[in-house]
């Protein structure tokens, strides 16, 4: 059974998930009772106060941990181990193997699996050029910038044409001026590929300029406070976040974070 | 000239100037022959010798040998297992890391009464010696591994044994290669005393020997042959260590 959101069909569903952690022989609970349905093709941001579950809820979806009860079903199917053919996975670190170029790091998935090196290479090649970095192949992680490597962890992510990618606070980690290119190209290769992806961001600015729609959780153990359908235009635009929407759904989210910070 | 041009055009000189003083000093009597001869009669001696010294390298060369592979592969494998398990790694290594402060030379008349005065003791001597520092570089050096790594390459679809061998086995080589190059130069350094210390046959005795004749020319000539195999020793491990230099940068 797929589960539907109003008529579309959901690509990814969870089915009142919850999770804890044991620390020291005490249970930890992370997230409680997360039933969520993301459409094929949605962008999902998802953003709640730090602590609050959302690592772990990406963690749960990528099949990296398995939730204490409930079920995440990836085109109905439940998961249950990592499916790296249908889900690819951006961290916050580009978390890129060191010895290898850029080309190979983003061909890895595809050697894993056993795929001939002269398809890989070509897989990755296209990967690269649509992340912007032709030209970059050869070059090891430590010879590319910040902004570089996180291009070629989006491209590792895409480079098994998954129906959904995850991102990890994936521009965290990077300046502002960086994280706001990377946003803008982001949202290029998504329209050209029209994957679903969950974008987990603590980012209040990042999250309603990228998404179509905003989750956010609460403070821990975190449930889903409010959900949000971010109904601006796009292509977006810098221009778009002085709008008067653009700051009242930023207020409307803001004031969840700030009443679950305050506990 | 470039900055590292007379960097290195200095250190030339440098190693000049003092071989040019071995030659000089006990030629103009400054210091007794007897203590060091010049350098020309210590070159001398090795070629006028070279049959000696030729004889006495199998043994020694097989002793280095055999103690590495026990000493670096023994201390490879337990520093990976010990540094694998965080129980493991609280138990045995502060004990491993005691060890290190055990003067193991104190251990080696012990080993000549177990192994008596062949080659045998001197490995078991040079292996024990080398092992605590291997183990403790092997450990250090997993212990420092990325573990996002691991969990990218898991989020990616890699197996356990893929995460093995295409993360964790050249993560680690960095530390590896740094191990063989300390393991490998106290190897030989143990091999070389054990000999000294009581032996039948190799180069260390053949040092000890040429003392007790006083022949000093002898002495240095046989100095200089542990010399030229550690410093090959050296020269190699850090091309080696070189080359994988990239596996450690991120």
């Amino acid at each position: 059974m797929i589960p539907t959101v109003g008529g579309a069909k959901a690509l990814l569903s969870l089915r009142s998930v919850s999770h804890e952690f044991v620390a020291d022989g005490l249970r930890v609970p992370a997230l409680e009772d997360v039933d969520l349905d993301v459409p094929d093709g949605q962008f999902l941001a998802v953003v709640g106060p730090s602590g609050c579950g959302k690592s772990t809820l990406l963690s749960l979806i990528a099949g990296l941990r398995r939730p204490s009860r409930g079920t995440v079903f990836c085109g109905g199917e439940p998961v249950t181990a990592p499916m790296p053919r249908k889900i690819g996975m951006v961290f916050q670190e580009a978390n890129l193997l060191p010895w290898l170029s850029a080309i190979d790091n983003v061909a890895f998935p595809l050697k894993l699996r056993g795929v001939p090196a002269r398809q890989r290479r070509e897989a990755a090649a296209r990967m690269l050029a649509l992340t912007g970095l032709a030209g970059f192949e050869d070059r090891l992680p430590h010879q590319l910038s910040g902004g570089m490597k996180q291009r070629v962890a989006i491209a590792r992510g895409l480079v098994q044409d998954p129906a959904v990618l995850l991102m990890d606070e994936p521009f965290a980690s990077l300046d502002e001026q960086t994280r706001m290119v990377l946003g803008d190209e982001l949202l290029r290769i998504w329209s050209e590929t029209r994957k679903t992806v969950v974008f987990v961001t603590h980012s209040l600015s990042e999250a309603v300029y990228l998404a179509d729609r905003v989750v956010v959780l609460s403070a821990r153990p975190g449930r889903i406070v409010d959900d949000i359908e971010v109904n601006l235009p796009r292509p977006r635009t810098f221009s778009l976040t002085s709008s008067e929407h653009f700051g009242t759904l930023r207020e409307r989210i803001w004031r969840h974070i700030r009443s679950g910070e305050r506990r | 000239m470039s900055a590292p041009g007379r960097l290195r055009l200095g250190q030339v000189g440098l190693g000049l100037v003092l071989l040019g003083a071995w030659e000089a000093l006990p030629r103009l009597g400054l210091v007794p022959r007897l203590f060091v001869p010049p350098l020309s009669e210590a070159l001398g001696t090795l070629v006028a010798e070279r049959r000696e010294f030729a004889s006495s390298l199998p043994t020694t060369l097989g002793e280095i040998a055999a103690a590495y592979v026990l000493a670096c592969g023994g201390g490879v494998l337990i520093g990976q297992a010990v540094a694998a398990s965080r129980t493991a790694r609280r138990v045995v290594l502060p004990l491993i890391r005691s060890a290190y402060a055990v003067p193991l030379v104190v251990l080696y008349p012990v080993m000549m009464v177990w192994f008596g005065l062949g080659p045998e003791s001197k490995v078991a001597f040079a292996a024990v010696y080398a092992f605590v520092p291997t183990v403790l570089t092997v450990a250090a050096g997993v212990g420092a591994l990325n573990p996002a790594l691991a969990e990218t390459a898991r989020a990616l679809g890699a197996t356990r044994l893929q995460q093995v061998v295409y993360i964790a086995l050249p993560a680690s080589l960095p530390s590896l290669v740094a191990a063989l190059r300390l393991g490998g130069a106290l190897v030989i350094v143990g091999v070389i005393v054990a000999e000294m210390l009581g032996a039948a046959a190799g180069l260390g005795f053949l040092i000890t020997r040429y003392r007790t004749l006083l022949n000093s020319a002898g002495v240095y000539a046989g100095i200089i042959l542990v010399l030229a195999m550690t410093g090959t020793h050296e020269a190699l491990l850090r091309r080696l260590e070189r080359r994988v230099a990239a596996f450690r940068a991120t």
